[in-house]
């Protein structure tokens, strides 16, 4: 028998409330007792216990030591759940449990340890309802953000806030086209150009009931980024560091030039049997003499280095606290030629003046400078090293590039340009100064209510330049590039904003009220001047070292206002009930006199069953909550300035002097675009807090979208409004169409394991959803994607119609290969005459689908061609395991696309078959030929295009399942470190796009939309892929 | 905010409202008609369909030229030429169609409305002239005459319509034109009164309305105010000679423009070596065919001065391989070095061909000049008429007629000055075919002769190429149905307006 003794204490949390129900335990032993409603407990217990465990639903558990102690007083801290998150709500914050509309965040300790540059890259797989595709490999490139599916056949970017600074400007670089050739992809990452670890959260208000209060920038959604802010207390000075590999995952099977001699050396008697002649090659007649000949994908890709440094101060005095750090990031891309590096900085100071006024300052300086390499089209680097002959070198002897070496009296390789000279030459840079920041003041009239003013600003200078040197091969006496070039762009924009609102806070026994009041006006400047110099003396890269180009140089300018009001107020009663609503009135520039105001209002409501009377005995859910809510946002964004006027396009170069002819058909009626969300959400938390779950369900309607109408060429307007490269009038901008996105959000975290020494946490994330193109202008109206051949038009890829997802693919549809004459000869017309320079055997058949009654016809012809794949994934997931072990922490990142179809325009060069001289994948090995007749790639085809039309022959499933990183890092203990003054330190070592599990045949399964553009989606033509990166780092705090 | 605070009109431009209100601004408007809006027509398309479809040209089998199925008649609808030739012919009639609107609006308005309605003919005119090609190239298609309406208040389904309704319609806006423009242009290469009436000529002689081309091209002869321009080599190879006395119409061209706005045929026809080193350009994308060199009889002095040839030379163009003046070379025994040219057929085009710029020719960037593409010459209106006076007989002796083709015949006394005494329509063809070479026009000349005939000549052609030691590897074009007279409707356009795939339907 034992001695007991009697311990007493008190339980309370890290803010003093005493702790009710909490359990007592001594360690090793039976006995336990809990606390009472005064946080107090007393328990007796063996005399040799030495410790206390203590645990509390939803707080960290304690293991207190009572040696020598009669009683203890135990502060239990709260552990990590969603539900005690504050969340930024846009125009104030609120806390997690009281928000009844859709709000997803993220803190900054759940993104650590990515290599990306910008923040955007980092959400991918975070956040459910949020998809983020890397639209590019290319350092700096560009990321799409699609908040809930696809908001509008305009742009789907949503609305960045960063402290309350909208970040309206938009980042393109100089096309390629610029300098000669194809345009290639020009729209970069808008947050590349921000530090990421400034930033200490990520707030996402998803549902138009969180949105309106945003009204008509609102549409696509908000993120609104809270950046760090110094805290009261002791200095803090933080030093992050980490240095990454980066390579690419992957090259594709092209035939290597003892490959390409056995293929060309079989291709002649084919061609000679169809009729033509082609001569033989006599260093190709013997493969095996042969090397492997140049491997151009190898010589264009390069492992990457990335660096990044982050130094940060914070801290203050009880009145004063300030944060200030600077961050310098450097990256070399995976191909040749493509850098990006930044240089930022930030500081804030927030200061109590008096009682009653507290000010702040904050101000962010940027300069991010990235070389863009040509991707993403025909002719890029990045194509032609897929079908650039092996036989050609890439530098001649005397070690300069040439373009094309002669065998025989055959010429083979890219005469018009190398793909590692126009990587490697040709300079194509955006560099970005930023500065932007805020003032504030906050008045504390009462102990309810307060009135904030803010002045935000924003400055952004784009030095934008393209050129290209000139480059005589002098022992060819060919040039390798010419003419030399520049094109400059200057392009300034500067915001400012100033916003003043009242808040009213204020709780009467169990009602709680938290109105907001306010007025808003901002504006905008933009200037942008370019100017364009060719033969430059010396290839001097400079505008005064040339011959200006008067058709390509001129300016623009341009400004936008708009001014809001706005008012939201949310009513709680008892902590069961609450309900907000919102609304705003928005006047803006970008609309005529007739249509400028638009009005944007929400509600919601949220029932906290867990708080009702009735739930306090269950035992197996710790928290429930129910949200519905409704609203109403919009979109302003017209593709073309000033379009609810018939402008006139000025023109100085002409053949009778400069004049000017109507630049687009005018309608003074344009108004806003319309977004209505309808959410209902549950928030769960089970097992002893242990799981959290969060489901929301939505539909989002879109109407009036801001529509350019394509008209078909016929009518002679512009049939790719609003991109316009050939200047023709641009037909009106209307208000029509709508479209719907059905789908659901899941976010699910589970605690599986909470020691001292050792965590796991699991957080999924699951969004789907069902997108619909109800109806554009007219029934049979269609939207077209970028084009992907030489010309404008000539291949239609990604089509957008009513009743459809946007953007689906679209060709024809194939029915295998003709393997006999009578499937020939059976009396359909195959578009081509049938023999062997048309339609013959060994080349594909299409099917015939419909005809000009709508009826299959026997013809195959343009009635046959049909959708025949959807971009749109079915669903998108994420899952991160974190685990801690005593110093060790280690995460474990998978995510995941499921249901797309990718069309792999690539294989139309590596495996088109068109020209003897190209080089081809190795699969092209195994072609359709009389030895082999049961092939199932056609035959060598130079006669004619039937083989390479558009059909599903290149539709491929773009699912995949990525492990996208995996982080190991140790924390020092502090014995050791506290030697060398160091609070923390850290060092990990990071796996980043480790393995990706799909059947796609490409580089890379993620394509994205070419430019951001939700109507050109996974196509792959010439892409860039994403880089596999191992990063090693170290976090070190003093 | 003051109440102004959303007021920000553009500041770049003018609006409708205030624009068109003088003369000068609306002769500038139809300015612009004369040049980028023809271009994606005349960049490639111009020589895939006039020359390359009629034999005079091969295309190289790469993407640009749609793969070669131009030289075997392959055409299919998703050919980016197809498109590319429809697109930019469509966007002159657009262009031309929505000032011609805008005008007419405006005339409600303007106290002197001289100005406007000559600007409504000139616009009408290239419409005309849009529509014309437009039919000769698909046969039956869409005419147009409101597109802001149907663009904004759709369906855009427009059912095709009867080529000789489309014809019809051109021909109403070149008469219209002709009663409208002045007799002398407001300035030198601006089309004319007389212009008009040479178009007429020419759509009356493709419709066999021989006795209306007789009178339109008597019109243009006894105005007096054309002639042949003396020098045939220096017409097309050199921009001074832009806008001489023998052009009625004439697409303007600006090199400073660069892409879109210069002309580029010499971008894609002339030889690498010449351009190369200079613009990194001279692709030889298109060149003559062994047919179209054997068809110059051994007298006519076009071939040396249409064609380049081995032996071929001009002191003004230089380049840093040639310091002292361009030799064409086909002596080489690969297919291009720094000196040395072997294309398919050891020949390039010299029409449009002006050189390195080293004799004060203006380039682009790219290589692209200043030099205006002819779209109707004199020479043309004269042997129109020859042919109308032929009609349908199988020969005449006719002294006007014989006068007017001999006019042609011997220029710059070719063929030492000898005349023909007798003319059929073969001799017409064949004079016109080499007269008109590499200028896009062959194919429609070919068309109109029906489909029994123009199959007989085209399958007769010699399509092939030479090889290494300089055997001919032969080619034959597949032209088997009637249906191969005109291109294919691009595939996106029947997308958008499934009515195209129907039968055409009559307009008037």
């Amino acid at each position: 028998f034992a001695q007991t003794k009697t311990i007493s204490g008190i339980i309370s949390d890290q803010n003093g409330v005493p702790l009710e129900k909490a359990t007592i335990k001594a360690k090793g032993g039976q006995r336990y007792a809990t606390s009472d409603a005064n946080g107090q407990f007393r328990l007796a217990i063996p005399q040799n216990t030495s410790v206390l465990e203590i645990s509390y639903v939803g707080m960290k558990p304690m293991d207190v030591s009572i040696e020598g102690k009669q009683s203890v007083l135990v502060t239990l801290n709260v552990t990590e759940s969603k539900l005690n998150e504050v969340v930024v709500i846009g125009y104030g914050t609120a806390r997690r449990s009281d928000v009844s509309t859709a709000v997803s965040s993220i803190k900054a300790k759940d993104l650590k340890d990515l290599p990306v540059a910008g923040i955007d890259q980092a959400l991918q797989g975070k956040v459910a309802g949020v998809s983020i595709t890397n639209n590019s490999g290319q350092p700096g490139g560009g990321v799409s953000i699609r908040v809930r599916g696809i908001t509008s056949v305009n742009g789907n970017e949503p609305l960045y806030v960063i402290d309350g600074v909208p970040i309206l400007s938009n980042t393109k670089s100089i096309a390629h086209d610029q300098l000669g050739g194809k345009a290639g992809q020009v729209d970069q990452s808008v947050m590349a150009t921000l530090n990421p670890a400034d930033i200490a959260s990520i707030d996402i208000l998803k549902d138009a009931s969180a949105q309106a209060i945003y009204g008509s920038l609102a549409a696509n959604g908000v993120v609104l980024i809270t950046t760090k802010r110094g805290k009261s207390g002791e200095g803090r000075l933080t030093y992050d560091v980490y240095h990454g590999w980066q390579s690419v995952p992957k090259l594709l099977p092209v035939m290597n030039l003892r490959q390409y001699a056995e293929y060309y050396n079989s291709l002649v008697p084919e061609i000679r049997a169809a009729g033509n002649s082609v001569d033989t090659i006599g260093e190709l007649k013997d493969p095996s003499l042969l090397g492997n000949g140049t491997n151009w994908q190898k010589e264009l890709f390069q492992t990457g280095q990335i660096d990044n440094h982050q130094l940060a101060f914070s801290g203050g005095q009880a009145k004063t606290t300030y944060y200030f750090s600077l961050n310098y990031f450097n990256q070399t891309g995976t191909i040749i030629g493509s850098k990006f590096n930044r240089y930022a900085s930030r500081f804030s100071i927030d200061q109590q003046v008096k009682s009653w006024l507290k000010a702040g300052i904050s101000a962010n300086l940027s300069r991010s400078n990235q070389r863009i390499t040509l991707t993403d089209g025909v002719e890029t680097p990045t194509a032609i090293v897929l079908y650039n002959s092996p036989a050609t070198p890439v530098k001649g002897s005397d070690g300069k590039y040439i373009t094309s070496a002669n065998f025989g009296g055959t010429s083979l390789g890219n005469a018009n340009g190398n793909p590692i000279a126009t990587a490697l030459l040709r300079d194509v840079r955006a560099v970005q100064s930023k500065g932007y920041g805020n003032i504030y003041a906050d008045l504390q009239f009462s102990k309810y209510l307060s009135l904030r003013n803010e002045v935000n600003f924003d400055y952004q200078l784009n030095e934008n330049s393209a050129f290209q040197p000139y480059y005589l091969n002098e022992a060819t006496g060919q040039a390798v590039m010419a003419p030399s070039k520049l094109r400059e762009d200057r392009n300034t924009n500067f915001y400012w904003g100033l916003r003043n609102y009242l808040t009213y806070n204020q709780s009467f026994g169990k009602h709680a009220v938290n109105a907001v009041v306010g007025h808003e006006a901002q504006a905008s400047h933009w200037d942008n001047k370019w100017i364009t110099v060719t033969n430059l003396e010396q290839n001097l890269q400079s505008t005064s070292a040339g011959t200006v180009v008067p058709a390509q140089t001129s300016g623009k300018k341009g400004d936008w206002s708009m001014e809001s009001y706005f008012a939201r107020a949310t009513y709680t009663y008892d902590n069961r009930y609450s309900i907000s609503g919102s609304i705003r009135r928005d006047g803006a520039s970008s609309f005529g006199p007739n249509n400028r105001i638009g009005y944007f209002s929400a509600g919601s409501a949220g029932w906290t069953v867990t708080n009702e009377k009735f739930a306090r005995d269950w035992k197996f859910i710790d928290y429930l909550k129910l949200r519905v809510g409704a609203g109403s946002v919009g979109n302003q964004n017209s593709p073309i300035q000033n379009a609810y006027s018939t402008n006139i396009r000025l023109f100085t170069v002409a053949p009778f002097g400069p004049g000017g002819v109507p630049a687009n058909v005018g309608n003074p009626d344009l108004s806003w675009e319309s977004v209505t969300t309808y959410n209902g959400g549950v928030d769960l938390s089970f097992l002893k807090k242990r799981v959290e779950l969060s489901v929301d369900v939505y539909k989002k309607i879109t109407t009036n979208m801001i529509l350019s109408i394509v008209p078909p060429m016929f009518l002679g307007l512009d049939p790719n409004p609003p991109k316009n490269d050939y200047k023709e009038i641009e037909p009106a901008v209307t208000n029509a169409g709508e479209m719907t996105n059905t789908g659901v959000d899941i976010s699910l975290t589970t605690y599986n394991i909470q020691r001292n020494d050792f965590s796991w946490k699991t957080s999924i994330v699951f969004s789907r959803y069902k997108n619909l193109l109800v109806r554009l202008n007219s029934p049979t109206a269609l939207l077209k994607g970028a084009e992907q051949d030489f010309t404008q038009d000539g291949s239609v890829v990604n089509i957008t119609q009513a009743g459809r997802a946007v953007g689906s693919f679209y060709g024809y549809v194939t029915d295998g290969l003709f393997r006999d004459m009578n499937e020939l000869n059976n009396g359909t017309d195959w578009g081509l005459a049938v023999g062997p320079q048309g339609v013959y055997l060994g080349d594909i058949r299409y099917k015939d689908i419909s005809g000009p009654d709508g009826k299959p016809d026997n013809k195959i012809g343009s009635e046959d061609v049909t959708f025949i794949g959807d971009p749109n994934p079915s669903f998108t997931y994420g899952i991160t395991n974190s685990f801690t072990f005593k110093g060790f922490d280690f995460s474990f990142f998978l995510q995941g696309v499921q249901g797309t179809r990718i069309f792999n325009w690539t294989r139309k060069y590596t495996e088109g078959m068109t020209s003897i001289y190209l080089n081809q994948s190795t699969d092209v090995i195994s072609r359709y030929t009389t030895a082999n007749p049961q092939a199932s790639i056609p035959r060598y085809n130079q006669w004619n295009n039937n083989n390479t039309r558009n059909s599903d022959r290149y539709i491929e499933n773009g699912s995949y399942l990525r492990v996208q990183n995996i982080s190991l890092g140790y924390n020092f203990p502090a014995r050791w470190i506290s030697k060398a003054k160091m609070a923390n330190a850290r060092l990990y070592l990071s796996a980043q796009n480790v393995y990706t599990f799909t059947k796609y045949t490409g580089y890379d399964p993620e394509i994205g939309s070419f430019d951001k553009n939700v109507l050109s989606q996974n196509v792959d033509n010439g892409h860039y892929p994403n880089p596999r990166t191992i990063t090693i780092g170290a976090n070190i705090e003093f | 905010c003051k109440k102004d605070f959303l007021d920000h009109p553009s500041e770049n431009n003018p609006t409708l409202d205030t624009y068109y209100n003088t003369a000068a601004q609306v002769q500038k408007a139809t300015g612009y008609l004369y040049n980028s809006v023809w271009y994606d027509y005349q960049d490639k398309a111009f020589h895939a369909i006039g020359e390359t479809l009629a034999g005079n040209m091969l295309t190289e089998t790469g993407p640009n030229y749609g793969s070669g199925s131009y030289n075997l008649f392959t055409v299919l609808s998703t050919d980016p030429l197809v498109t590319s030739c429809w697109r930019s012919l469509y966007k002159v009639a657009g262009t031309a169609t929505v000032l011609i609107n805008t005008f007419q609006q405006k005339k409600g308005t303007a106290t002197e409305a001289g100005y406007l309605d000559q600007g409504i003919a000139e616009a009408r005119f290239m419409r005309g002239a849009a529509y014309f090609t437009i039919t000769r190239s698909f046969g039956d298609v869409p005419i147009i005459t409101d597109p802001v309406t149907i663009a904004a208040a759709g369906p855009h389904t427009v059912p095709r319509y009867l080529q000789k309704d489309v014809l019809q319609f051109a021909l109403e806006d070149f008469r219209y034109a002709e009663q409208n423009l002045p007799a002398i242009p407001t300035e030198k290469g601006r089309v004319s009164k007389y212009s008009a009436a040479g178009m007429m000529a020419k759509l009356y002689l493709y419709r066999k309305d021989y006795d209306s081309a007789k009178m339109a091209a008597m019109e243009v002869i006894n105005s007096g105010n054309y002639d042949l321009y003396p020098n045939y080599e220096e017409m097309f190879t050199s921009s001074k000679a832009n806008n001489n006395i023998e052009s009625l119409f004439a697409l303007q061209w600006i090199a400073e423009g660069g892409y879109g706005f210069a002309n580029p045929i010499q971008v894609y026809s002339s030889p690498s070596t010449l351009l190369k080193p200079v613009v990194k350009t001279g692709y030889s994308s298109v060149y003559p065919t062994l047919d179209m060199l054997a068809a110059y009889d051994p007298d006519d002095n076009r071939r040396k001065w249409s064609v380049m040839e081995h032996g071929f030379k001009r002191a003004d163009w230089t380049n840093v391989n040639f310091p002292n003046g361009f030799e064409y070379d086909t002596t080489g025994k690969v297919y291009e070095d720094a000196t040395h040219f072997k294309n398919g057929t050891r020949s390039n085009a010299l029409k449009y061909i002006v050189g390195t710029g080293t004799n004060g020719e203006k380039l682009s960037d790219n290589g692209s000049s200043d030099i205006c593409t002819y779209i109707l010459r004199y020479a043309d209106v004269l042997l129109i008429y020859a042919e109308a006076v032929l009609g349908t007989s199988a020969s005449t002796a006719d002294a006007s007629a014989l006068d007017a083709f001999n006019k042609v015949h011997t220029r710059g006394n070719n063929f030492n000055g000898v005349k023909l005494t007798s003319l059929t329509k073969d001799i017409i063809l064949h004079e016109r075919r080499v007269e008109f070479a590499f200028e896009g026009d062959y194919w429609f000349d070919i068309q109109r002769q029906g489909f029994e005939k123009a199959k007989a000549i085209i399958t007769a052609q010699e399509r092939g190429t030479l090889s290494d030691n300089g055997t001919i590897n032969h080619a034959r074009a597949n032209f088997n149905s009637p249906s191969q007279l005109f291109l294919p409707i691009p595939q996106p356009e029947t997308v958008s307006d499934p009515k195209l795939n129907e039968p055409p339907v009559a307009y008037y």
